[in-house]
């Protein structure tokens, strides 16, 4: 039986996911500074694009800190993977890799490695799907922390929070575009780490246009409509 | 290697001195690497600010380096790409002597001291780079020229006249111009008594015509003299520091204070013409130093008590926190060191105060009007947390109509956690076992807080007791003090009413074992991160301050916090143990500074001590804490018929 076969169903808590949940049990309050939050900048490399087709190949996250991206923080992990994920071996130049780890263990780590920071990714809807994906065999539903997606921050810091979202070309919003406006050379694309490093950069340079703004705290930086 | 990691390494690999760094090294270094964004107009650090435990390399953008002579700023340095600055702090871990202002958005990466430490020490060609001050803004005095002119040639870097700075200064500095002195003949137990006569730390050893040969501090006896175990007859020419390092009086300050800086000195000699071939005419030492820079208790409260700016407070911490390791090494004494710290803690958290009141002006005039208390619990209520350890504290109101109750819970809890913030943002960490008052169980009526205490001493439970040992210490700090004076009171009469719950208490204080029986060793963790470490709070303090509140809880004593207070609180309660209170009281004081200046050293909390870094003179000074502990603890069994008590 293959790990995707439990999907769907009811699976008991693994012990880590257990531990996990518990971290996640008491809220950020509202008025913590912005200094002092603490944020995952994460992103995940697929097989593919389709939520229920493809799988995680590879993550890299790294977390900020007192203001700060610290690099001491940096981690890329590889989980087996049930498919070859020959489609985007050809753009992501991924191979196999020898320091790949087992499915159960990938869970394990990465939510260890989240615990209960606020998670930021360039399109983060997709990444955090595929990450519960992984996570759901060992009784995971959903991840608790909460979230922020570094293009809605963009338009919002760019256009105004009631921005018209059907008038925004998606793709002045892609990591590239947005790195190239906010001066953030690109090298390293299209690994999981060298993205997640570029979208903490960016992530980093919002946070204080943010509070240019007047947005200083948790409470105001994940407002709804944000 | 990392992604990431690999990243800032190619980054820095381009620029000296990680261009002259082997592929470990540098890989190890761009690991530990904090990456921090500013805009245009931030300052970076300022002049005089506590020096932090990193230096810089500019990723991108401009900033610009100032010194601030006589209310005017002038320009140093300017900085770009691949520039290095803000190096001082690796050097001495003194204050900055510029400010750096940032003049384009930056990027910029910080380098922890402690990492380049190790490298400093392996790595010549870096360790020149530095001495040779090659790094923007930091300052090489005229004596250093030749160095220079070599590390240059060694590097064939491009001519950038930018560290050369030579000081411009006339900055105030205040020193003895009575230097204490004594004969190379004369027996160090002689020397050591003129200093304690004339109470100064250091003795200067001369000829007779004044011309200084050596000189001999508190150190030195410590370290050349007690530890070793020479006669006290002596001399004292075979104890004292030499060769003597001179300046000449009215050398301009920056000069006096590098050269302290560069050779790690605590005292200079000042001579008439600079040289070790004149007569000796001042001396001046750290404090003078530390006093001009403004790092005197009064200045530091001065400055907290006229901001409301969390940032600015947060540096004045961090300014507190050097001083405090000054009076560390100086051994001054505690009673001092401790009521310095706990007055400059009491006015932040009375300052948060006002923040989280001024944060919540929108709110119900009757809300805001009820009393309330701000109650410090723990080692911050004992009057004895030295450094931003674990804040414990929780607020109590006073009681309110039902029909206002749950409005007046909610907006007290919006108060104590908007001053937790403040707190946590100056850099006191949270509680572990959140007892913090941004927790709802721990923002309560006075009533609520009266039947916590009750049920805790009616119904003694393992529990009970445990929170017994950090809420009995509370003492009220903001607000209306009187509430918290009124819960005092009321647990001095439930215990009159129940004196059995001192039974459990005194069962609790037996719970963790003395240290002894370790003459070969320390008794050190067995598991765990911290195995093979000792832990100084559990096995050492924790007794002796259960013990403390223990005995002035049975002797009905109120308003006594403090552990070392205490015990000399008991030296008059009960006179025939006087020798026994008092060592205790000694004990706990060394192992406050034990503690404290550990933390310092490792940016730690201090609290696990690793005894093989100890010297063999601090390694016996804390072994001998640990005597007091044992005869204590029988005592307390003996008193209390723990013998015969259900355990």
């Amino acid at each position: 039986m293959s790990w995707w076969d439990l999907f769907g169903k009811h699976v008991d808590k693994a012990d880590f996911v257990k531990a996990f949940l518990l971290q996640n049990q008491k809220p950020i309050p509202a008025i913590r500074s912005l200094d002092q939050l603490e944020f995952t900048v994460f992103d995940t490399e697929t097989t593919g694009l389709s939520i229920k087709e493809d799988y995680v190949l590879s993550f890299g996250g790294v977390k900020i800190r007192n203001a700060a991206i610290q690099i001491e923080t940096a981690i890329e992990l590889y989980p087996t993977s049930p498919k070859s994920g020959k489609k985007t071996a050809s753009i992501h130049g991924l191979v196999q890799r020898e320091n790949q780890i087992q499915i159960r263990d990938f869970a394990n780590q990465s939510l260890e490695y989240f615990c209960n920071s606020i998670l930021v990714a360039h399109h983060i809807g997709f990444d955090t799907e595929m990450m519960q994906k992984a996570c759901r065999p060992f009784g995971l539903e959903k991840l608790p922390n909460p979230m922020i997606d570094t293009m809605t921050m963009a338009i919002r810091l760019e256009l105004g929070p009631h921005a018209d979202r059907s008038q925004i070309n998606p793709s002045d919003f892609g990591l590239d575009s947005l790195c190239k406006r906010y001066q953030i050379p690109t090298e390293d694309r299209h690994t999981a780490a060298g993205d997640a490093f570029l979208t903490a950069q960016l992530f980093l340079k919002f946070l204080k246009i943010a509070q240019g703004k007047g947005i200083t705290n948790f409470g105001q930086l994940t407002r709804k409509g944000f | 290697m990392n992604v990431i990691v690999h990243r800032v390494a190619e980054f820095l690999k381009r620029f000296p001195p990680f261009s002259f760094l082997s592929k470990e090294v540098l890989e190890k270094v761009a690991g530990s690497v904090e990456i921090r964004y500013l805009e245009k107009g931030e300052t970076l650090f300022r002049q005089g600010q506590a020096a932090e435990a990193h230096f810089y390399i500019l990723k991108e953008g401009a900033i610009i380096l100032t010194e601030s002579i006589q209310n005017q700023e002038e320009i140093r340095d300017q900085c770009d790409e691949g520039d290095v600055f803000g190096v001082l702090a690796l050097l001495g871990k003194r204050p900055y002597l510029l400010t750096a202002e940032v003049q384009e958005n930056s990027l910029l990466y910080a380098i922890p001291v402690a990492i380049f430490e190790e490298v400093l020490e392996e790595n010549s060609r870096v360790a020149l780079y530095f001495a040779a001050g090659f790094a923007s803004g930091q300052v090489v005095v005229r004596q250093d020229l030749s160095e220079s002119q070599k590390a240059r040639g060694a590097f064939k870097i491009k001519s950038r006249d930018h560290s050369l700075l030579i000081f411009s200064d006339q900055s105030e500095i205040k020193f003895s111009e009575k230097v204490l002195i004594c004969s190379p003949d004369d027996t160090i137990q002689k020397a050591a008594a003129l200093m304690s006569e004339k109470h100064v730390s250091s003795i200067v050893v001369c000829q007779t015509d004044m011309k200084p040969l050596g000189i001999i501090t508190d150190k030195d006896l410590r370290n050349k003299v007690v530890s070793k175990g020479i006669p006290l007859d002596t001399v004292a020419s075979k104890i004292m520091s030499t060769p003597i390092l001179t300046r000449r009086k009215d050398a301009a300050f920056s000069d006096l204070y590098l050269t302290m800086i560069k050779h790690r000195l605590h005292h200079l000699v000042l001579t008439e013409d600079g040289t070790d071939k004149s007569p000796v005419c001042g001396i001046i030492s750290d404090h003078d130093v530390l006093l001009s820079m403004g790092n005197s208790p009064a200045v530091l409260i001065h400055g907290l008590m006229n901001t409301l700016d969390v940032k600015e407070m947060r540096l004045i911490c961090d300014q507190a926190e050097q001083m405090l390791r000054y009076y560390l090494e100086n051994e001054l004494n505690m009673d001092f060191v401790a009521s310095v710290m706990t007055e400059v803690n009491d006015i932040i958290i009375k300052q948060a105060l006002r923040i989280a009141e001024n944060s919540l002006v929108k709110e119900d005039e009757v809300l805001r009007k009820i009393p309330f208390c701000f109650l410090s619990l723990g080692s911050e209520g004992r009057e004895e947390q030295l450094l931003r350890t674990d804040q414990d504290n929780a607020l109590v109101y006073e009681d309110v109509p039902e029909a206002i109750a749950e409005d007046a819970h909610a907006y007290f809890l919006k108060l104590g956690t908007a001053m937790v913030e403040v707190l946590l943002a100056c850099g006191f960490a949270p509680c572990p076992g959140d007892i913090m008052a941004s927790n709802p169980k721990w923002v309560q009526p006075l009533s609520e807080w009266k039947s916590y205490f009750s049920e805790w001493i009616i119904r003694p439970t393992e529990e009970a007791i445990l929170s017994s040992t950090i809420f009995f210490d509370f003492r009220p700090v903001a607000g209306n003090l009187g509430l918290g004076e009124t819960l005092s009171l009321h647990i001095y009469e439930e215990i009159q009413k129940k004196k059995v719950f001192l039974n459990f208490l005194a069962n609790n204080a037996l719970m963790n074992p003395p240290p002894l029986g370790f003459f070969k060793d320390f008794v050190v963790e067995k598991s765990g991160e911290h195995k093979n470490e000792f832990d100084i709070k559990s096995r050492a303090m924790m007794p002796l301050a259960d013990l403390a509140r223990l005995l002035v809880l049975s002797h009905g004593v109120i308003g006594v916090n403090n552990t070392f207070k205490r015990f000399d609180r008991l030296v008059a309660l009960e006179p025939n143990y006087e020798a026994l209170f008092k060592q205790a009281s000694k004990a706990y004081e060394i192992l406050m500074r034990t503690r404290a200046l550990e933390g310092l050293k490792n940016q730690s909390n201090g609290r696990f001590i690793q005894p093989e870094n100890l010297g063999k003179l601090e390694r016996q000074l804390l072994k001998n804490t640990f005597s007091p502990i044992s005869e204590l603890q029988n005592i307390v069994k003996v008193r209390f018929q723990l013998d015969y008590f259900p355990s």
